[in-house]
């Protein structure tokens, strides 16, 4: 590894070290996560696509949760940051609480992303409800 | 020594630099030069005293040296604050009137364009000679008596040789940091006698074609770059040696790297020896080089995330009319200071770092 500096680089030392070492992220094929639905927003051409994984459980109170979490990104770095942040913060949530996540928490817990880059922490909370959404139609 | 040693001490020692068609690192003569006529050549070069004068005769060096290196005359050279100026200047010369530029331009030709064209003649054609994005060679179109014809040949400086009589041009711009002079100086030629609308008005300097205190220090910097280029025949070594390590990098990525594609013709004659333009299927361009940034390899690319802009690179959109493509795309510019050594050393991360962003993307790589 190079002798950067935290302060020279473009982004956060957080979105940095999630950059540079996401956590959670679905490598190679999704059949490598035993998942019960997904979420997908955004759009190549657009310069970003997420998807999110989530396995559901339960916690002791009977409430489904998100058990486990992967994603996979198609993004700038702090797309993939956004991602990993909120693969972090969602895991054990309950459905509805995870629901309530929303990008300020996101850019909040990475110590604020530069503003032209706010849409991509949109987009990761998006994928997430839309599997949230995904995985309740299907269990209806 | 090479020439980005001082920065790479400062920061990261491994540093492989190579953004060159963005800036090239100030060339130790350029630095000594610049100097010294800071100490030296202090005064007002407009000025009637000696302190002045002395100061104008370095910039008339300056002047005389690029109009010989370009075969022009003297008295067709305006030196200007860089190439987004000189731009400027002819774009708005033609106010009001047809211009056509190609759509491959730098922005400050395009947008220049969009401001000040109209329905009048006569018409201004602006074309580049070769593409700072991908390195490409540009057709000229073929003009009518009547129409004037402008060239931004900021990336064609030392790396080919120009006449500006040979290639037909009324008007060519020129800029100091992209052949190891300083940032914030650049040139304009105009040939005698076709239409010029000064943009910097209230000075009597240039032949009141351009207003303003004389950049005494930038241009002297600007000279001992061009004397850099001119004494050392750039353009061959651009041509034999930056080529080979150019083109060792494209086979090299071709050959190791799934869903690469190349979005320069590195065939000779089609683009700049030290331009090499690649997109990586499934991963994005501001991943990759902030990926290589860590690695102290540093690229540019035409991703609109790395620009903060909405919409990726206008050329790689022209070009393959692929947004996909363009917000994948990776510049790797070579500089006279560049190695096979540096080739080896992108080809030790660059794999595994396009392999890592594959994995975890959403798009497929085949």
């Amino acid at each position: 590894m190079s002798n950067l500096e935290g302060q020279d680089w473009v982004y956060s030392e957080k979105v940095k070290d999630h950059f540079l070492n996401p956590r959670n992220f679905l490598m190679g094929d999704e059949s490598r996560f035993d998942y019960d639905a997904l979420g997908q927003v955004g759009n190549p051409i657009c310069g970003d696509q997420m998807r999110m994984y989530i396995k559901v459980g339960h916690d002791k109170k009977g409430r489904e949760i998100i058990d486990d979490v992967r994603w996979k990104t198609y993004g700038c770095a702090s797309a993939i940051a956004s991602t990993s942040a909120l693969s972090e913060i969602c895991k054990g949530r309950t459905l509805d609480d995870a629901l309530k996540i929303g990008a300020k928490d996101i850019d909040n817990y990475l110590g604020n992303l530069p503003k032209h880059k706010f849409h991509c922490s949109v987009l990761g909370h998006d994928a997430l409800r839309e599997a949230i959404s995904n995985y309740r139609q299907k269990s209806k | 020594m090479r020439f980005t040693d001082i920065a790479r001490n400062e920061w990261c020692f491994k540093m492989v630099y190579l953004d060159n068609a963005a800036t090239v690192p100030l060339l130790p003569s350029v630095r000594k030069a610049m100097h010294e006529t800071e100490e030296k050549l202090f005064a007002n070069a407009s000025a009637l005293h000696t302190p002045g004068h002395l100061a104008m005769n370095k910039i008339e060096e300056c002047r005389a040296v690029l109009a010989e290196l370009i075969g022009a005359e003297p008295n067709e050279i305006i030196f200007t604050s860089g190439a987004t100026e000189s731009n400027n200047t002819v774009i708005r010369t033609f106010e009001g009137h047809q211009i056509e530029c190609s759509p491959l331009e730098h922005h400050s030709i395009f947008e220049a364009t969009r401001v000040y064209k109209g329905n009048k003649l006569p018409k201004l054609y602006s074309y580049m000679l070769y593409n700072n994005e991908t390195g490409e060679k540009l057709e000229f179109p073929i003009l009518d008596n009547e129409s004037f014809l402008h060239s931004d040949l900021t990336q064609a400086l030392g790396k080919v040789e120009i006449n500006v009589n040979r290639l037909g041009l009324d008007y060519a711009t020129f800029s100091a940091h992209k052949i190891g002079g300083p940032i914030g100086v650049g040139a304009l030629y105009v040939r005698s006698g076709v239409p010029f609308k000064p943009l910097l008005i209230g000075g009597n300097q240039e032949h009141k074609r351009r207003g303003g205190t004389y950049n005494t220090v930038g241009i002297a910097g600007f000279l001992a770059a061009l004397e850099y280029v001119r004494d050392n025949k750039t353009w061959e070594i651009y041509d034999e040696s930056i080529r080979k390590l150019r083109d060792t990098l494209a086979n090299h990525i071709l050959a190791k790297i799934p869903g690469s594609s190349l979005n320069t013709d590195v065939r000779r004659g089609r683009s700049l020896p030290n331009i090499l333009n690649v997109s990586f299927k499934a991963a994005e361009g501001e991943s990759i080089q902030l990926y290589l940034d860590s690695e102290g390899i540093i690229v540019s690319t035409g991703s609109a995330c790395a620009a903060g802009d909405i919409k990726p690179s206008h050329v790689l959109m022209a070009k393959t009319g692929d947004a996909e493509i363009a917000h994948s795309s990776i510049r790797f510019s070579f500089g006279l200071d560049n190695t096979m050594a540096d080739v080896e050393r992108v080809m030790e991360v660059l794999p595994g770092v396009i392999d890592r962003l594959q994995k975890i993307s959403t798009i497929k790589r085949s």
